[in-house]
């Protein structure tokens, strides 16, 4: 019964998509029950693949059809679930069950709901199938179902200013990526034969030639641009801030971590005896560039889900420098931030929907002091900020840790303290945030506002209470969910025994695979239950003194009512408010005009010129490719 | 007795209590070396104790634009971490909480009393806030690479020797190597990250010349501008509990080694060498400069300081 759970966990997500296309359109009612049984039943299918493979390390291999290899010859389309899939496939499972649920009441003001959800649930479905599929045919059709999908929810909210043209970028550029996907996997056809990923990874063991090396190039390029690193990140920031919040989170969340599953299998799957180490410089390079770029763009955004999107591509720079390092360490950094990112982006983006929800607008010179109307609103998203900045106990903290240890021991020190440095201008941008939109004065937009509705908020604790868990419990996430998915990334023997027949690997290998041994010495230590602990005594101790009355709080100011008394009223030396000539609108006046040189060229580097955009990706392909046939050996 | 054991070590030393006579001493001893300096007579030594009483005394004003809790838990909030980064700061061979005391927590929780500030600041809604949270986080950007820099290669230096050659954060690695080898600023590879951290003590503090986030004379002390009584109070203990444990650290990156095994002694020289640090490198500048702009802060913290830690790190990287 077991090894159906993989494809029903699949067929489910499509199948809740037909339904709603059929009867979605008669009531809301019908259209939720639908979307949430389908996405329930589907996360509790990939839950219950938990105790088989991750604990007892098992690996479910499911020919579709039940075309199983002739004559040790893969024909069918094969699902192959191991443990790096399924850690991929409970972040995408965990991400559309909660968006689903955000967007019943977040979406209840928009017309044509039926349509909506079934995009989401093809983009969902889209991602399931394409994380858990072992064949790379299936995968490139997976990757079209999501990316058209994404492409129209993209631009689902036509009404609003960009909407269109967002959606053409995306169109564009994701097809560009597609279709660099596409003719790799078709030079790897026309090579092996065969479209089994395990048979592709025990048929080209050490067995290159100039083709296969080719469609590397080309492979990568097009996860790259799936995953929207820098120079491919172009079509990211206008898709993430035009979509629904509940989808963009979706994007951040599971679209482009498909980009960054797809790179790694690409990588340590399929060439995995290409010598990685020499592509490692290329990686995270890659990653580098992307992480700085991500959040120096982000610091002079103006609009509050265009600069989580900045962040986002930021993040996804970490991923990928931290899973280029290529040793276990980093691995697990990587795929612990891929986590994370997961849940503190995803938090972010439902935070800018509640915003948008209660005020209308995500431009944050209209926002500001929302904290007083939205203060759970607030709270959560200090959560989510204080995750993605790093500060401990938070979970942002804990990846970034491992990222930075496991690059310091590979000896590449810029890298550290470049991603440290970006770490801290990743604060600063969220504290411009947290001033500009909850705190700071109340604006005109903000007076209406009001909390959130009570099923939009659920969503949000779970995420921001997973943040704390990850980030306070590491050991045990790394042992149950991280460290499995690390042995599975880098065990490829098992993999390809497992789909087509023990000892398969060691044929074709023509030597015994050698079995990753998965440990790593900490240069620190890191034990957050210590702080924890602290902090609670702590906060104890301070709590009891103020009670105590020793000290006068003023506990009458605490309660809300306001009172009329110049004394309670802002300083503006002496004069009337509105007349006062302080204005401190722009936070990062110093940074910008120390660096006017390197934002002004960014700034008219993102033109929004879809050529421009396709030509950075086309020389990125150049410059992958020549770089794969110069310094790969 | 091991909780009591614990409890000792947050609430009396080398946390709380410590933290508290030892930073309120040190601010005040520093205001005094400047008045002489600047042929004042200064105030009393104590004085830093007056202030805070006195401010606890006082009605605690909150303004009716401020979201009120956060404007009231910010400063407590920075409290809390300052006291948490002193129990991982070894005192020679003596730290309380062994086990964790590691150089990356010690540089994001430093960043917290800053947000902290930024944080109680914004929550006022006074727009004067607004300006000083603003040119905080311009100084946080800019202390923080020439910290970081300098931070990584005092851990490269001592794993090289005590680490299997492999790096090392640990706080406790980095005073075992100096017990061993001497301290770290007798290593002449190491003397450029040295210069480049005390440059970086009074931005981290907050002093002049750097203290542009709370440039009384334009913006009102900035994020504070809204602050009274008890608040107040604890940004004013922040402020002097900042001035010890940078110094502190800075000691313990530095200065340390064998010490004498009596954790008294110990405590009292890494004391007196925190008040050399601080007249060197707080004390001395404030008396003589004025305010900087914040664009030149910047410039100034991202080019000398940065290259002499940069420096420190390649000679460390080469092994010398």
């Amino acid at each position: 019964m077991m090894q159906h759970y993989p494809v029903l966990s699949i067929i489910i997500l499509f199948l809740g998509a037909f339904l709603n296309a059929l009867f979605g359109g008669k009531s809301s009612i019908v259209r939720n029950i639908i979307t949430f049984l389908s996405t329930g039943t589907s996360f509790l299918l990939i839950l219950l693949l938990i105790k088989p493979i991750m604990l007892e390390g098992k690996v479910i291999s499911y020919w579709m059809g039940n075309w199983i290899p002739v004559s040790d010859w893969a024909i069918g389309i094969g699902l192959e679930v191991d443990q790096l899939s399924l850690f991929f496939a409970l972040l995408v499972s965990f991400t559309v069950f909660l968006s689903g649920i955000y967007s019943f009441k977040y979406m209840e003001n928009d017309d044509t709901l039926d349509k909506y959800y079934v995009l989401y649930l093809m983009l969902s479905g889209g991602v399931m199938g394409f994380v858990l599929s072992g064949d790379i045919f299936n995968m490139f059709v997976m990757i079209e179902i999501f990316t058209f999908a994404a492409v129209a929810l993209t631009a689902f909210r036509n009404y609003i200013e960009g909407a269109l043209e967002a959606a053409f970028k995306y169109i564009v550029i994701g097809s560009i990526g597609s279709s660099f996907i596409l003719a790799g996997t078709t030079l790897l056809y026309a090579q092996l034969h065969t479209l089994n990923m395990a048979q592709i990874a025990a048929l080209m063991h050490k067995n290159y030639t100039p083709i296969t090396l080719f469609s590397l190039g080309l492979m990568f390029t097009g996860y790259a641009v799936k995953s929207f690193i820098v120079p491919c990140h172009a079509a990211a920031p206008d898709a993430y801030m035009t979509a629904p919040s509940s989808i963009s989170m979706l994007f951040s969340g599971m679209v482009n971590k498909a980009g960054v599953y797809g790179m790694i299998r690409l990588l340590y799957m399929l060439f995995q005896s290409i010598n990685l180490p020499s592509m490692q410089i290329l990686i995270i390079i890659l990653g580098t560039i992307t992480m700085f770029i991500g959040v120096t763009m982000a610091l002079i955004q103006n609009d509050f889900k265009r600069l989580l999107a900045f962040h986002s591509i930021s993040q996804i720079g970490y991923v990928i420098t931290g899973i280029g390092l290529s040793t276990a360490l980093g691995i697990t950094g990587g795929l612990y931030h891929a986590l994370n990112h997961t849940l503190f982006k995803g938090l972010l983006f439902l935070c800018a929907g509640a915003v948008f929800y209660s005020v209308g607008t995500t431009d944050l010179n209209k926002l500001g002091g929302l904290a007083k109307k939205m203060p759970h609103t607030a709270l959560i998203f200090l959560i989510g900020a204080f995750s993605i900045s790093g500060l401990p106990p938070f979970n942002g903290f804990v990846s970034k840790w491992l990222i930075y240890q496991s690059a310091y021991e590979e000896g590449f020190v810029i890298v550290t303290i470049i991603a440290l440095l970006v770490s801290v201008l990743t604060l600063a941008s969220f504290i411009k945030v947290t001033q500009s939109v909850f705190f700071g004065q109340l604006s005109k937009e903000c007076e209406n506002a009001k909390e959130v509705p009570i099923g939009m908020r659920i969503p949000m604790w779970i995420m921001a209470f997973m943040c704390f868990i990850t980030g306070i419990l590491p050991q045990y996430v790394t042992k149950y969910l991280i460290t499995p998915a690390v042995s599975a990334t880098l065990n490829i023997g098992k993999y390809i025994d497992a789909m087509l027949k023990d000892g398969y690997a060691e044929k074709y290998f023509k030597e015994t695979v050698p079995v990753p041994n998965i440990n790593y010495k900490l240069a620190g230590y890191w034990r957050p239950e210590y702080y924890l602990i602290l902090f609670i005594i702590i906060l104890l101790a301070f709590t009891l003194t103020v009670l105590a009355g020793g000290i006068d709080v003023n506990r009458r100011s605490i309660v809300s009512k306001e009172i009329e008394d110049y004394k309670y009223d802002t300083f503006y030396s002496g004069e009337k408010s509105e007349y006062s000539q302080v204005g401190g609108a722009d936070l990062f006046w110093g940074l910008k005009y120390d660096f006017r040189k390197y934002f002004n060229f960014m700034h008219s580097a993102h033109s929004g010129v879809v050529n421009d955009y396709t030509l950075w990706i086309i020389s990125t392909a150049a410059i992958v490719i020549a770089y794969i046939f110069l310094l790969v050996p | 007795m091991l909780i009591l054991k614990y409890l000792f070590y947050i609430f009396v030393f080398p946390g709380f209590l410590f933290c508290f006579f030892a930073g309120l001493i040190l601010a005040g001893i520093d205001r005094k070396i400047v008045a002489r300096m600047q042929k004042r007579i200064g105030p009393p030594i104590l004085q830093p104790f007056y202030d805070f009483f006195k401010l606890m005394g006082k009605e605690t004003i909150i303004p009716n634009s401020a979201a009120k809790r956060t404007f009231i838990a910010a400063p407590v909030a920075g409290l809390i971490s300052l006291v948490t980064i002193s129990l991982f700061i070894p005192i020679f061979k003596f730290s309380a909480f062994n086990a964790v005391a590691d150089v990356i927590v010690i540089i994001y929780l430093l960043t917290i009393p800053a947000v902290s500030l930024i944080i109680g600041g914004s929550s006022s809604g006074s727009p004067y806030a607004g300006v000083g949270i603003s040119r905080e986080m311009v100084s946080i950007v800019s202390y923080e690479l020439p910290l970081i820099i300098a931070l990584l290669a005092v851990g490269k230096k001592a794993g090289m020797a005590v680490n299997d050659g492999m790096v090392t954060f640990s706080l406790s690695k980095i005073v075992e190597y100096q017990s061993l080898k001497g301290p770290m600023l007798f290593h002449w590879s190491m003397i450029p990250a040295f210069l480049a951290m005390l440059f970086v003590i009074p931005c981290e503090v907050g002093s002049l010349p750097f203290d542009i986030a709370e440039a009384e004379v334009e913006i009102c002390e900035g994020p504070l501008v809204e602050y009274s009584g008890f608040p107040l109070g604890i940004y004013k203990l922040n402020y002097a509990l900042k001035i010890f444990i940078f110094s502190s650290l800075f000691v313990t990156l530095f200065l340390s080694g064998n010490g004498t095994g009596i954790i008294l002694f110990d405590a009292a020289i890494q004391y007196v060498l925190c008040i050399i640090v601080v007249i060197l490198s707080v004390s001395l500048i404030r008396a003589v400069t004025a305010r900087l702009r914040v664009e030149q802060m910047l410039k100034f913290y991202w080019t000398y300081p940065t290259a002499l830690s940069i420096l420190s790190l390649i000679l460390v990287w080469l092994g010398l």
